[in-house]
């Protein structure tokens, strides 16, 4: 009922009401924000509604202050490249018609603060579009409110650096706000504990890209001073009262069942408690020390079942190409399919056929993971920690513990990159700490140690694809076959409470759809449209090991950046360039003759002029084989990825008496669209690079036949400073595109295509498989 | 109970003799510059200066900080302006070169192993003021215990802010 203070107003089919509060500029001022509870949406799964914001509010996104200071609220997690802190604050700045500097708050990923969930990928396209329609709608509210307040039409009332004018007046939005109380319900669907979350709808008009202003700039990332002046919170620094420190004793191998748990010494670790539960065994103490010391004392004395049931990395191909079940699981084919593939190739004037393949990965953040948790009598559980899905984590203990989402909060602070493995909601020792919370009635914070984080965790699957190309008379592709395998790529069980034998979402199968879905999707958009007749198809099986392993866990497979993709594109650029060589035609000329988009064109210009590219075809005139001079090669990659396009070239040096590569110089393009921020956007990409680098040369998971063998920073080595090459990053700023790409999810997987083939240009030779270590290169050289 | 010297301030530690320093520093301490990324001397996230040389905190009992001069990065600012003999006034306002580098760089993606980067780079540019790329490149690989690992990458921009830092540093002289 509409009081005589109240006034309603239309805002793109939402209501507006305001209220002139009575005790306006008082303490209980409530600026521009959250008013009462709302109606959740019918839309909307109403899931946890305590401990958690209402989407449908603006004010559980943005609150604007009588000081004219902006706060934000977001449920993306920010992974640590500072994107919710850079580029999240540009674009609703930009929105808002306010100064960058005015977004003085930025609460990220906590559960009961912050409105919407979803993990961190695609953290630019996908990630902000809620909180920037929020700040449009939001924008609009203000304007309506300006136009009353003005005393003008809202068509005559413009916005700049937060003050509002019309008919020769203007007000600050601090004075603007001061005093009223908005309530506008905006239109919000999805679920906001799964993987995507809640998705704002609706259609607020947005700032044209041909006004930007904010958007565009180098702004600093505020929480990089505080980390490097260690003043940042990390999750690792979080500490309560009553806490206790945990370490897990995990299985022997990835199939064992307790026989019987050690006993504690008491005598050495009068402070040391144990805790099983199922196939879960923990050990607290009040300091950490006592905690280390105790969990080894008690890890020596258990006793587990032995298993054996993995085929051992030596055998992983064999066993994946002839042993696994790729029936079960229904073949995706990408919608680019066309044209029939076998005429084609019967009538090709040259074919190659050939198969590629990839080792299972680590995500191998530089900190092992860890969490604090508080499981409180009243039933409600806390959880500290660094997360990139922290709603699907709420979720996921929810199920574990048998109780609902509203009883779990997160909150999320800083901590090492994990790079996807958090991205369905837990990264490993979250559901642990848990368990063992409940199980001794305090805080307890449990901490993996180095090895178990190489060995317990989740890891990027390996693959292998096999391809077939047919050229025509004039070395022009006819046709493009693939066929992808790839076990289960997202496994998001919460460990412990597999361990423990609790509640938790399916293993990997081929019901599922998405998650926890067998299906091996086609993950690498095709970007080479001259092609006449295409054919892809992803086949997927169970993860290796799952259905052996008593626990049911095996090799527990997780996406890891650029998932999918990285398996996809490693073949299909690695055989382009293979292609381009029996074509005899320039390996970046013979892409520009089969591209047709535009931005493909262009990327591909880009990296060759930033490279100063020399136009010939690969191998080039190579002495012969000897054994101390280094023989110097170039290679070209590309792919298209959450709205950006990439290009990069990889020049090496390869000494065949030893097999090893050294990349020297390192150019990549990349078109985001909009560019955002140009100096994060740099960092980014170099710091993708760097990774992407280390996987091609260096990285592979190893396992035996009972569990993985990478264990520590020796067995699963990554590139030291002392191998970076010279990185030249050419950023193509299109405004024109209107929309943000993806940052730096791709570079990791731009070169080991280009660097496979800089080997091919430098000596003849194809290396097929990664990683290209010292070892495989020397034999295939020798060969 | 022993007694420490972390950032030129004695401090009563109350925690058995083999416990590792890191562990001290952050528990016991609350300083939260040094992580934890390995606990095996592999990878300089846990970083300090002890009597000025880069050590790994994850591996060295507390015993082997008796009497040695534990600097950590919150203790940066204070031993720059020792160093430069400046005023309790101005000190408090001043950042390390080597921290205001890594801000102007831009350098941590993730920042975790950031600590142990910024402590290298203290150990390389008090003794080497004006270091090429490859001394830079060997400071950060080989010289230590192992080589400090960043695996989000940022190994680009630390060398540049590494540069900076030395210029800002060699300018103050
Ligand atoms: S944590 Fe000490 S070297 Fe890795
Ligand atoms: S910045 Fe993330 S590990 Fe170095």
């Amino acid at each position: 009922m509409a009081t005589p203070n109240e006034k309603t107003v239309n805002v793109f089919g939402a209501t507006l009401t305001r209220r002139q509060l009575m005790t306006a500029g008082g303490a209980l001022f409530v600026g521009f924000g959250v008013v009462g509870a709302a109606v959740v949406k019918k839309s909307v799964k109403a899931v946890g509604a305590r401990n958690t914001l209402d989407a449908t509010l603006p004010g559980s996104w943005i609150e604007i202050h009588p000081d004219n200071t902006i706060l934000m609220r977001t449920g993306k997690s920010d992974f640590g490249q500072g994107t919710t802190f850079t580029a999240y604050r540009q674009i609703v700045a930009e929105e808002l018609n306010a100064p960058f500097e005015a977004i003085t708050t930025v609460v990220m990923g906590d559960t009961d603060r912050t409105p919407d969930g979803s993990g961190a990928f695609d953290f630019l396209g996908r990630g902000t579009p809620n909180i920037r329609k929020a700040a449009a709608y939001t924008y609009q509210a203000l304007l309506d409110l300006a136009s009353q307040r003005l005393g003008v039409p809202k068509s005559q009332i413009s916005a700049k650096d937060g003050v509002v004018s019309g008919g020769g007046k203007s007000m600050s939005y601090g004075e603007l706000v001061k005093g009223q109380q908005l309530k506008l319900t905006i239109p919000v669907s999805g679920d906001l504990t799964s993987l995507m979350g809640l998705t704002v709808t609706g259609n607020p008009p947005m700032k044209p890209v041909s006004e930007y202003s904010i958007v565009g700039k180098s702004f600093r990332n505020t929480v990089t001073t505080s980390k490097v002046t260690a003043r940042e919170k990390w999750a690792t620094d979080v500490r309560l009262p009553n806490m206790l420190h945990g370490r897990m004793v995990h299985p022997k191998t990835l199939g064992s069942k307790l026989v019987s748990a050690g006993e504690l010494d008491k005598s050495r670790f009068p402070n040391a408690q144990i805790v099983v539960k199922g196939n879960l065994v923990g050990v607290v103490a009040p300091t950490e020390w006592e905690a280390v010391r105790a969990a080894q004392q008690v890890a020596s004395a258990t006793k587990w079942t032995d298993w054996k049931g993995l085929p051992g990395s030596a055998n992983l191909f064999q066993h994946l190409r002839e042993s696994a079940d790729w029936k079960t699981t229904p073949v995706k084919k990408s919608d680019k399919t066309r044209g029939e593939v076998a005429p084609a190739m019967a009538e090709a004037a040259k074919k190659l056929t050939a198969t590629y393949e990839l080792p299972f990965m680590k995500h191998a953040p530089i900190g092992p993971t860890m969490a604090l948790a508080d499981a409180r009598p009243d039933g409600t559980v806390y959880i500290y920690t660094h997360n990139q899905n922290p709603q699907a984590l709420r979720g996921e203990i929810a199920q574990m513990l048998g109780t609902t989402t509203d009883n779990i909060v997160v909150r999320s602070y800083s901590g090492p990159g994990h790079y996807g493995r958090s991205n369905g909601g837990n990264a490993g020792a979250e559901d642990e700490a848990v368990l063992l919370s409940k199980a001794v009635g305090r805080p307890v914070r449990v901490q993996w140690m180095r090895p178990e984080d190489f060995q317990w965790s989740t890891q990027s699957p390996a693959a292998f694809s096999d391809v077939e190309i047919g050229l025509d008379a004039n070395g022009k592709m006819v046709a493009y076959q693939v066929d992808h395998y790839m076990p289960a790529m997202q496994d998001d069980r919460p460990v412990g409470a597999v361990l423990a034998g609790l509640p938790t979402m399916a293993a990997p199968n081929e019901k599922a759809d998405f998650i926890g879905s067998t299906a091996n999707d086609i993950s690498d958009p095709w970007v080479y449209d001259g092609v006449a007749i295409l054919m892809e198809r992803g086949h997927g099986t169970f993860q290796v090991g799952q259905k052996a392993s008593p626990l049911a866990i095996g090799l527990r497979d997780h996406s890891m950046r650029t998932p999918g993709q990285f398996q996809q594109n490693f073949p299909r650029e690695l055989a382009i360039s293979e292609a381009a060589a029996l074509a005899k035609a320039d390996a970046i000329q013979f892409r520009i003759d089969h591209a047709r988009e535009e931005r493909v064109i262009g990327v591909l210009k880009a990296v060759r002029e930033a490279s100063g590219w020399e136009t010939r075809s690969s191998p080039r005139a190579y002495p012969a084989l000897n054994d101390a001079a280094a023989l110097r090669g170039r290679g070209v990659s590309l792919m298209f990825r959450s709205g950006t396009y990439w290009a990069c070239v990889c020049e090496i040096a390869v000494t065949p008496g030893t097999g090893a590569i050294a990349v020297e110089k390192y150019t990549i393009a990349v078109d985001p669209g909009i560019v955002v921020n140009p100096m994060q956007l740099k960092r980014q990409v170099e710091g993708g690079a760097v990774m992407g680098i280390s996987h091609a040369l260096l990285e592979e998971a190893t396992f035996d036949e009972s569990g993985i063998t990478t264990r520590d920073w020796l067995t699963y080595p990554i590139l030291k400073m002392a191998d970076v090459p010279e990185i030249k990053v050419v950023l193509l700023n299109r405004p024109e595109v209107g929309s943000y790409g993806g940052g730096s999810e791709a570079a990791n997987a731009l070169a080991a295509p280009a660097i496979a083939a800089a080997l091919f240009d430098a000596t003849g030779k194809i290396a097929r498989r990664l990683p290209l270590k010292p070892q495989y290169v020397q034999a295939l050289l020798k060969a | 109970m022993v007694t420490i010297t972390v950032n030129g301030v004695r401090r009563e530690i109350q925690a058995p003799n083999d416990t590792p320093l890191l562990y001290v520093l952050r528990n016991d301490l609350e300083l939260s510059g040094p992580q934890f990324g390995c606990g095996l001397s592999q990878c300089g996230s846990c970083s300090v200066l002890l009597d000025g040389k880069e050590i790994r905190s994850c591996v060295t009992p507390l015993s082997a900080a008796l009497g040695k001069e534990v600097t950590t990065l919150e203790g940066l600012p204070a031993r720059w302006a020792q160093q430069k003999g400046l005023s309790k006034v101005e000190a408090e306002k001043t950042l390390h070169p080597i921290q205001q580098a890594w801000i102007e760089e831009q350098t941590p993606l993730c920042g975790f192993c950031q600590n142990g980067m910024m402590i290298k780079a203290t150990e390389l540019l008090e003794r080497n003021t004006t270091p090429t790329v490859a001394e830079i490149k060997e400071a950060f690989t080989t010289s230590g215990p192992s080589a400090h690992l960043c695996r989000c990458g940022s190994y680009t921009s630390i060398i540049e802010a590494v540069q900076r830092a030395a210029q800002v540093m060699a300018k103050a002289r």
